[in-house]
């Protein structure tokens, strides 16, 4: 009989999710995922005349951690940040087609921007805690929806805190200044003060790329926990870190959908060159 | 090059020193209290007072002499000084100063007996008392051992009947006047309906009537109460002689405080120094503005200065936001800033005819018209007041802070509002809970630069509200306690006004150090104060630092 | 050729190597079996540790590869090339295997069986061969084609024990020489798998799919 294995077998295989359709290689068209929270169709952005993003069409699924990753430039924090229509603050900005959550268009004349992003939270790259208390940091966002009874407040801020892993860190010291906390603790305050009005969706926009690995490790480990109440889209430059993170990955160049697909598999076997390339890393 | 650099801010730290030093040293010197010198002049000699052969003073300044004498030979002497001497006994002599050539002095000396006294006219007395005539005849010789003591009581309670005169007059009958007045205002308003008088506007002028002649009747009283105070007064006489041997005598009641010059310790004096400025600092002017206090002035340039500020600050924070924040940015905006910032470099007078022509006659005549109507023609906002100047000023330094804070809003970081909008607030809320606390500091730094100018212009106020002596103040405790159409005084305008109206030029100058010095403090006490607010302010707001 | 592509080249250096050993490891085996070699049996036993050297240094570069974090392509080529490794250090013990059963066969009377060895051999040894060529030339097709013929390996073995064990049912004396058949049969028996193992990594390496296991493919 062979020699006992004394290597680790890596081919570790797992039972193939039932959310998730073949695992043959994949073309462009749009891999739906059920259900599907946020649908983008046909989506074309402008910055005035310059054509940003050309015909996207992809669902992100409810309550998963979807990646978008591809080189700068590339339009992946664009779309991140037409979801909450952010973008509106540019001038001149004007968009074709769709962008729907739970079914509903989020440009509909009819539904206020504000609306929108109290149920949209957003965390950004370089975190950006208000120049107040750590307390009035998180319940920023009720306070700003009308509510204001304390007993509800400290309890959202309780909860949030936890939910962003800092609770402990900080119990004591809710009323002391934002930024005496560290980079890392910042970031997760950004977070807890994103999910504090329990949001459907979350958006992080490249969130742990300004801190050390300790502090990005956390954060990630958080994702993975947040991810059972919250609908997560992540915009990263980290390959390893969307491999680690997402359950589906879609890779954007030049403004244009590549590939979108499990995670797994545009990091084993991706089926357009171009992923193979930028994954390993070979340009972007 | 670093020389160079560092030998500017040098030179112009020295001129500050020098420019503050100069006006600390003038201003302070004043209330210090100097000695009394007498001096015995040459034989027939007229260089004196009255040609008498000695007189004396305090010694202001001793210089180089004017005019040189020149030897036999034509070549100039060595310099010869002289000194000025403040002789006091305006009364008595008719002026103030005098110079004195020093060839011309027998002997100095310093008699301990002199005393200085303040008192209600004619400036300060210097004299060797010789003794008190009181009311009932007795006299107390100079050499008496109670001499001393009966001075003090007399002065005191001097001082205490004319406080209580006062309250009877400014304050009692005041108020008695002012009720007089709202009857003779309602009496108008009754006539100024026309026509037949109603049943109940007879009822109600019978009713004037009474009260009329209640209140006259209270006012005999209180009349009456005054002039016996004021007799008393007069009661008691000091008798004394001046240091060139005039004697005069005068009442008790018009001295308000005294003291030996010749014999006071460093203490003593210190402690005169503190209570002469003091007095300076808060009683009311005499003579023309050339004695007593310039309480009113500082309150007004602080009363005036307050009210411009909070003028200023909202419509300059609220212009600023809406330029930086909701206009959209394009040539309109641009050329509403460049007209602002040419706003800031129009010469002060041109802001106070606008003041005038506008604030003043056109919309203080139309409120005269609207709310006051009845006391026309005596214009009531229709004239100067604390509010035109206060307006004026503001006017005039709404640039500065609409500059100050469009940066301040502009430096909080674009992260920061996205994160506002990020969590669901609109823009307005973001504006309110997270942009204006954070740019706090740099709208404090506006308005300091505001209160600076302001309360340094005195151009512009002449025209819309500044007077020489203004009776009352614009607070006070009549309601409604701020009185927008009062006029009022401003240390910067007393110091044009000591320096260039007054009669007696040499009795000015000290109160024009003084009162410049006190400007000079005024304002770096507003600016200290707002420096303490943006300080804490910073700490409290200040940003991360990665 | 940036430092990783580098490694990646040295690593698929060193699995030609380990397989062109290999291969001549089986063939010498063979060849002393069949001609009585005994010299070259030792051969065959000493040069082992080549192979056996050769697994530790794949799997040493291998793993310093995957700290790098390669993803795609590059990440099955490292854990194909494992693999691949591992099942040629165990060709190599196969013929040792082979090489130590001489002793047995040596001046023992020929048996009629001993033809199939021979053919077994040669198939055993086409399979591996074309299996690292598929490898080297990119050609999962190639592969594909190799799996089948693992079966008929397999037949000879079964056919060939048969007949030996009826030989020693029949001549009780033969039985030592009979064994020693059967466990050379069986060696190249495993051969044969060990290369079919290696022609479904190539698969998985060049089209993503994972075949092990499916048994229509084996036909």
């Amino acid at each position: 009989m062979p020699a006992a294995n004394t290597m680790p077998d890596l081919r570790a295989i797992r039972p193939p999710e039932q959310s998730t359709p073949s695992s043959g290689p994949a073309d462009a068209a749009p891999t739906s995922f059920d259900p599907a929270y946020i649908k983008i169709r046909d989506f074309n952005f402008f910055y005035g005349t310059n054509k940003v993003l050309h015909d996207l069409t992809l669902d992100i699924a409810e309550r998963h951690v979807t990646a978008f990753i591809g080189p700068s430039g590339c339009g992946k924090s664009t779309l991140l940040r037409n979801l909450n229509r952010m973008n509106d603050l540019v001038d001149g900005i004007r968009h074709l087609g769709d962008i729907l959550v739970n079914g509903h268009s989020i440009y509909d004349p009819l539904l206020e921007v504000i609306a929108l992003r109290k149920r949209i939270g957003m965390v950004f790259q370089k975190s950006n805690p208000f120049p107040k208390s750590v307390y009035e940091n998180v319940v920023y966002s009720l306070r700003v929806a009308g509510r204001s009874r304390k007993s509800e407040l400290d309890e959202v801020v309780e909860r949030s805190l936890r939910g962003a892993a800092l609770w402990d860190e900080v119990k004591d010291r809710l009323s002391d200044s934002a930024f005496s906390l560290s980079g890392g603790q910042m970031q997760r305050l950004c977070i807890a003060r994103a999910i504090a009005n329990r949001p459907e969706i979350l958006l992080m926009d490249e969130p742990c790329s300004a801190l050390d690995p300790l502090a990005t490790a956390k954060i990630e480990e958080l994702i993975h926990d947040l991810k059972r109440e919250f609908t997560i889209v992540i915009v990263t430059h980290n390959m390893q870190q969307a491999a680690r993170v997402s359950d589906h990955t879609a890779f954007f160049y030049l403004g244009k959908l590549i590939e979108y697909a499990d995670t797994k598999l545009i990091f084993t076997n991706p089926s357009n060159p171009q992923t193979e390339a930028y994954v390993s890393g070979r340009f972007g | 090059m670093v020389w160079i650099t560092s030998m500017g801010l040098a030179v112009g730290l020295t001129m500050i020193v020098f420019l503050l030093g100069m006006i600390v040293y003038n201003g302070l010197e004043v209330f210090w209290p100097k000695p009394v010198v007498r001096l015995e002049l040459k034989e027939g000699s007229t260089a004196g007072v009255n040609n008498a052969p000695a007189f004396g003073g305090e010694i202001v300044k001793t210089q180089a002499k004017a005019v040189q004498a020149l030897a036999a030979d034509g070549s100039p002497l060595p310099s010869q000084r002289e000194y000025q001497l403040f002789v006091g006994n305006k009364d008595v002599y008719g002026f103030g100063y005098k110079f004195i050539d020093n060839a011309k002095i027998v002997s100095e000396s310093r008699p301990p007996g002199v005393v200085v006294a303040e008192r209600l006219e004619y400036g300060n007395a210097i004299f060797i008392p010789k003794q008190f005539t009181l009311a009932d005849g007795s006299t107390v010789a100079a050499d008496d051992s109670g001499f001393q003591s009966t001075f003090e009581r007399l002065v005191k309670a001097g001082n205490e009947r004319r406080a209580e005169i006062r309250r009877i007059e400014r304050d009692q009958i005041g108020d008695l006047n002012r009720k007089f007045d709202s009857i003779r205002l309602a009496r108008r308003a009754i006539e100024a309906r026309g026509g037949e008088p109603t049943p109940a506007d007879r009822e109600k002028l019978a009713e004037f009537d009474a009260t009329t002649t209640a209140l006259q009747a209270e006012y005999e009283m209180l009349a009456a109460k005054a002039r016996e105070l004021r007799a008393l007064q007069d009661a008691n006489h000091i008798v004394y002689t001046t240091l060139d041997g005039a004697e005069r005598t005068l009442p008790t009641g018009d001295l308000i405080g005294f003291y030996h010059p010749n014999t006071l310790s460093l203490p003593q004096k210190a402690g005169l120094f503190t209570h002469r400025f003091w007095s300076f600092l808060s009683r009311e002017p005499r003579e023309a503005n050339t004695e007593g206090g310039i309480f009113p002035a500082i309150f007004g340039t602080f009363v005036m200065t307050l009210l411009m500020s909070m003028a200023v600050t909202p419509f300059g924070v609220l212009a600023a936001i809406y330029l930086r924040e909701y206009a959209k940015q394009g040539v309109f905006v641009r050329s509403v800033r460049i007209a602002v910032n040419n706003l800031a470099g129009v010469p002060s007078i041109v802001f106070g005819v606008f003041g005038l022509g506008f604030l003043v006659y056109f919309m203080g005549g139309t409120i005269d018209r609207l709310f006051y109507s009845l006391s026309l023609p005596t214009p009531t906002f229709g004239t100067g007041g604390v509010l035109w100047a206060s307006l004026t000023l503001a006017l005039m330094t709404v640039p500065v802070v609409i500059v100050a804070t469009e940066e301040a809003l502009s430096a909080v970081s674009r992260g920061t509002r996205e994160g506002s909008l990020a969590c669901g607030a609109s823009k307005w809320q973001t504006i309110q809970s997270i942009v204006l606390p954070a740019s706090l500091p740099g709208i404090l730094t506006g308005l300091i630069l505001a209160m600076a100018r302001g309360a340094g212009e005195v151009a512009p106020l002449m025209l819309v509200g500044v007077v020489k002596l203004a009776p009352t103040l614009p607070l006070d405790t009549i309601y409604p306690f701020v009185h927008f159409e009062r006029k009022f005084m401003h240390l910067g305008f007393h110091i044009y006004d000591l320096g260039f109206q007054s009669p007696d030029s040499e009795a000015a100058k000290p109160m024009v150090f003084a009162t410049t010095f006190l400007l000079i403090l005024l304002v770096v006490c507003l600016n200290l104060g707002a420096i303490l607010i943006r300080n804490y302010l910073r700490k409290k707001y200040r940003s991360s630092t990665f | 050729m940036t430092n990783f592509e580098e490694e990646i080249r040295a690593l698929k250096d060193e699995i030609l190597a380990m397989a062109s050993h290999a291969e001549t490891a089986v063939s010498r085996a063979l060849r002393a079996v069949v001609e009585r070699d005994i010299d070259l049996a030792r051969t065959v036993r000493e040069d082992d540790t080549v192979l056996d050297q050769l697994e530790i240094k794949i799997d040493d570069t291998a793993i310093h590869l995957l700290a790098m974090a390669p993803v795609a392509f590059d990440l099955r080529l490292i854990t194909v090339a494992m693999k691949i490794s591992q099942n040629l250090e165990r060709v190599g013990d196969e013929a040792c295997n082979m090489a130590k059963r001489i002793t047995d066969l040596a001046g023992e009377p020929e048996v009629a069986a001993d033809t199939a060895i021979p053919q077994m051999a040669k198939l055993a040894i086409n399979m591996l061969h074309e299996s690292i060529s598929a490898f080297v030339g990119r050609d999962p097709a190639l592969a594909r084609r190799i799996i089948p013929s693992d079966k008929e390996v397999d037949a000879i073995n079964r056919e060939l024990h048969r007949a030996l064990s009826s030989f020693i049912a029949e001549d009780p004396g033969k039985i030592t020489r009979c064994l020693a058949l059967m466990a050379i049969s069986k060696s190249l028996e495993r051969v044969a798998d060990h290369a079919t193992n290696i022609a479904e990594e190539v698969v998985y390496l060049y089209e993503g799919q994972d075949i092990r296991h499916v048994k229509n493919l084996k036909g």
